[in-house]
């Protein structure tokens, strides 16, 4: 039987989409994400960042220790470079030539990471066809 | 034998061709045997594909090093049960174990769907021939595993976090997920097509839904117990891009299973369940795309890889094809049924789908952020878990509520006397709950105790669903209480299996809001002798010791657990070396204390060999266990609600009987 058509389907998806739609930029604009770098992008960068970057040469000192652990990070495909102190739990992957994310900010050329940020990313699986 | 498996992937690409362009114009065309045909060839591409798998595993068992997959995923050392994982360890691996599973999936569904009427199956061919083309070409011109090269020395081994059993099992159940989604996309599709909009086409795929959102469910779940065990930062989900993806089609998918009942119930939401059923296939896809096209960062992925474009390409021919049927056949798909309550079950499913949805958009934008933000401003961002968690709780806890709410309110019209009648004892004994665990401490996280309290309300309407059931059974002239309650389920697999997965998702909630929000942790630096205290239990580092394993060195902590006084367990926490692939690994220990459903989780985060001193990490986590119990309830509720049921089948059966020989399906009242 065809029945009147009711508005409270529209009112709920629109209530809701409302709702969400607030949220989100509330959130994610004014609440703000975290700026994703690597190292020859932190020049400028103010406050904390996502610094992503492969680890070049050797690592010095341990991250559990007061002095933490020292090393450089260097674009994933470039050549600007830029030292990290980081300091917390380290992952199994963790090594020279790894390409690894950290939270932190440049202090005075040398970039201090949040401790236990570190995240090393898994070797790739899947690669490009090799030609 | 590489020249078998690459010549099978190319039949298996010709015969997919022939099923789509055959079957889509036999059906165009009312041609029955060409149809008939066009069906076969899925059939055979199903076979032509298990042939180039069988290749590829039998290169895996004999670690064929000739094959370049095999080089980079495997070596000579590597167990045999991690030695044949490799298959879907890799992107040419995994795409074949795609194709294998979608073209078995297509030619079962295709064979046991003719519920849904041969002219639904007639384009149902098609769509899923076109899928399975797809991947098909990518195997054969794009990302073939057949690749070969002059065998080296020794192979490059597996990532040592992966060889563990849930890693096992872990991807080739979300690839039975991923891909079962296809099945009911294409049924739809070819509902759409044939110009067919009763819920025909939700019946005949219904089996296959459930199978797929368990098998994505469990799959998931099976990767968090591997995060837990295996990657040793105490946690079991990092909101990472690559387990968003298969969060995100899965929350599609649940919201798709409680719609179609509305449909099949009331022969309303027909559009929303088209848009729901599309959207969990593209997410499939997505996910799919995510892993393998780098565009996103994530700590799992996998650098920038050529069949991405590919993808993404994919992908938007199935939003668009998907959109475009969904509108040209709106004018079929109108409901002339509206809700007619704010306050019944109807409205209180939409308002479950809408917050699942709500939460799967919202994962979703939160995995795309970092492209829009870069493409807008020219500055990728990235959001992480406080955002994710922030939305988790606002969408979540309602939906915990409406899981106890949904399945006890009347159709069409709940009166607000009925309501208080149904809800009275389960709201009790839920306040109750609430204030005995605010006198015992839960109130340290409000979100804490009230998902707590919602989980009570949530069992205990289960509870009395279950009683209420057995005890008119029982009246009904049951011989026993225990006849009583298995007749009760038997006469209604669906919903009672249903009723069990929401007991599953309750158990789930409390095992992650316990051992999230009341968890303690503790970290410090011991030498041997030395102890240290987290929560109620006292860890006491014994000693270093060192073994070899088959394919690793293993270094390890003796650490004493200690609780009112009593040693009740010894744990090993420490390190695996392994030289072929050059790599450590952590390997956690964990002392589970089943009596309290507690995890003493002890992670010796660095150890020196020389002085002994190991920096321990230790996280004690309050009904973890809980989760992965809820995994155990899941499956079983699953597969009550997956149970065929011959009486059922009859009743349907005799219904289409009736709707070919000429009367309308009308949905039942």
């Amino acid at each position: 039987m065809a029945r009147r058509g009711s508005p409270a389907r529209l009112v709920i998806a629109l209530s809701v989409a409302a709702l969400l739609a607030v949220f989100l930029l509330y959130t994610s604009i004014a609440g703000g994400g975290t700026p994703v770098v690597q190292p020859s992008e932190l020049t400028g960068q103010s406050g904390r960042v996502q610094l992503s970057g492969k680890v070049i040469g050797p690592i010095v000192g341990s991250a559990r220790s007061a002095a933490g652990a020292r090393f450089r990070l260097r674009d994933v495909e470039g050549s600007a470079t830029v030292r990290v102190l980081y300091r917390g739990s380290v992952p199994d992957q963790f090594q020279s030539g790894r390409h690894v994310y950290l939270q932190g900010a440049l202090r005075h050329g040398l970039f201090v990471a949040k401790p236990g940020s570190l995240v090393t990313k898994c070797p790739s699986k899947y690669t490009a066809k090799k030609s | 034998m590489p020249e078998l498996g690459r010549a099978a992937l190319v039949i298996a690409l010709g015969l997919a061709v022939y099923a789509c362009v055959a079957g889509g114009y036999a059906a165009w065309a009312r041609r029955r045997r060409l149809a008939v045909s066009a069906q076969s060839a899925l059939l055979a591409a199903f076979a032509s594909t298990a042939v180039a798998a069988l290749v590829l595993v039998a290169a895996l068992a004999r670690r064929d090093l000739s094959f370049a997959y095999v080089a980079e995923h495997s070596s000579r050392k590597l167990p045999l049960a991690y030695a044949l994982s490799a298959f879907w360890g890799g992107q040419e691996g995994s795409l074949l174990l795609w194709l294998l599973v979608l073209t078995g999936f297509a030619a079962a569904a295709v064979a046991l769907g003719r519920r849904a009427g041969q002219d639904i199956i007639a384009w149902v061919v098609p769509v899923l021939g076109g899928v399975a083309a797809f991947f098909a070409f990518v195997l054969v011109a794009v990302a073939s595993p057949f690749a070969t090269q002059p065998a080296p020395a020794e192979g490059a081994g597996m990532v040592p976090s992966l060889q563990n059993p849930y890693m096992l099992a872990h991807p080739p159940l979300l690839y039975l997920g991923y891909v079962g989604l296809t099945v009911p996309w294409a049924f739809a599709m070819g509902a759409l097509l044939a110009g067919r909009t009763d819920e025909r086409w939700i019946v005949a795929t219904r089996r296959w839904t459930l199978a797929a959102w368990a098998f994505l469910g469990v799959g998931q779940l099976l990767g968090a117990k591997w995060a837990y065990e295996e990657v040793g930062w105490g946690g079991y989900y990092a909101w990472d891009p690559v387990e968003n993806a298969a969060l995100m089609p899965w929350l599609a998918a649940t919201a798709f299973l409680h719609s179609v009942m509305i449909q099949e119930k009331r022969g309303m939401l027909k559009v929303w369940n088209v848009v729901l059923v599309s959207l969990a296939f593209c997410l499939a896809l997505f996910g799919t795309f995510l892993t393998r096209s780098g565009v996103v960062n994530s700590i799992h992925s996998f650098t920038q890889s050529s069949i991405g474009p590919w993808f993404l390409a994919f992908i938007v021919i199935a939003v668009v094809v998907s959109v475009v049927l969904i509108f040209v056949r709106l004018p079929l798909l109108r409901s002339q049924v509206r809700i007619e309550s704010l306050v019944s079950r109807e409205a209180t499913f939409l308002y479950n789908n809408l917050l699942l949805v709500a939460l799967c958009l919202t994962v979703l934008w939160g995995v795309v952020y970092p492209l829009l933000s870069e493409a807008v401003r020219g500055q990728s961002l990235t959001v992480g878990p406080p955002f994710y968690n922030f939305f988790l709780r606002s969408f979540g806890l309602p939906l915990l509520l409406l899981m106890g709410i949904g399945p006890l309110i009347a159709w069409r019209r709940a009166s607000l006397r009925a309501l208080g009648r149904t809800f009275a004892w389960p709201l009790g004994v839920a306040l109750i709950a609430g204030v005995m665990l605010l006198a015992a401490g839960a109130g340290s996280s409000i979100p804490g105790l009230v998902a707590y309290t919602f989980a009570v309300f949530v069992l205990a309407s289960i509870a009395f669903e279950f009683v209420r059931g057995t005890r008119a059974r029982r009246a009904l002239g049951a011989p026993s209480w225990p006849s009583a309650f298995g007749a009760l389920v038997a006469h209604n697999r669906r919903r009672y299996g249903g009723y069990v997965v929401h007991a599953a998702i309750v158990l789930l909630a409390i095992g992650i809001v316990g051992s999230s929000a009341y968890q303690t942790v503790g970290e410090r630096a011991l030498r041997p002798g030395q102890s240290m205290r987290v929560g109620d239990v006292t860890l006491a580092y014994r000693g270093l010791t060192e073994r070899t394993a088959a394919n690793a060195s293993e270094l390890r902590a003796h650490v004493d657990v200690i609780r009112d006084g009593r040693m009740v367990a010894r744990v090993e926490p420490g390190k695996n070396s392994y030289p072929v692939e050059r790599t450590t690994s952590n390997e956690m220990a964990i002392h589970t204390d089943w009596l309290r459903a507690q995890d003493v989780d002890v992670i010796a985060d660095e150890i020196n060999p020389t002085s002994g001193v190991v920096f321990f990490r230790v996280l004690v986590k309050p009904l973890v266990n809980l989760i992965w119990l809820a995994g155990l309830v899941f499956v079983g509720g699953a597969l009550i609600a997956l149970w065929p049921d011959a009486r059922e089948e009859r009743r349907l059966a005799l219904r289409y009987e009736s709707a070919a020989a000429g009367a309308p399906v009308a949905p039942p009242a």
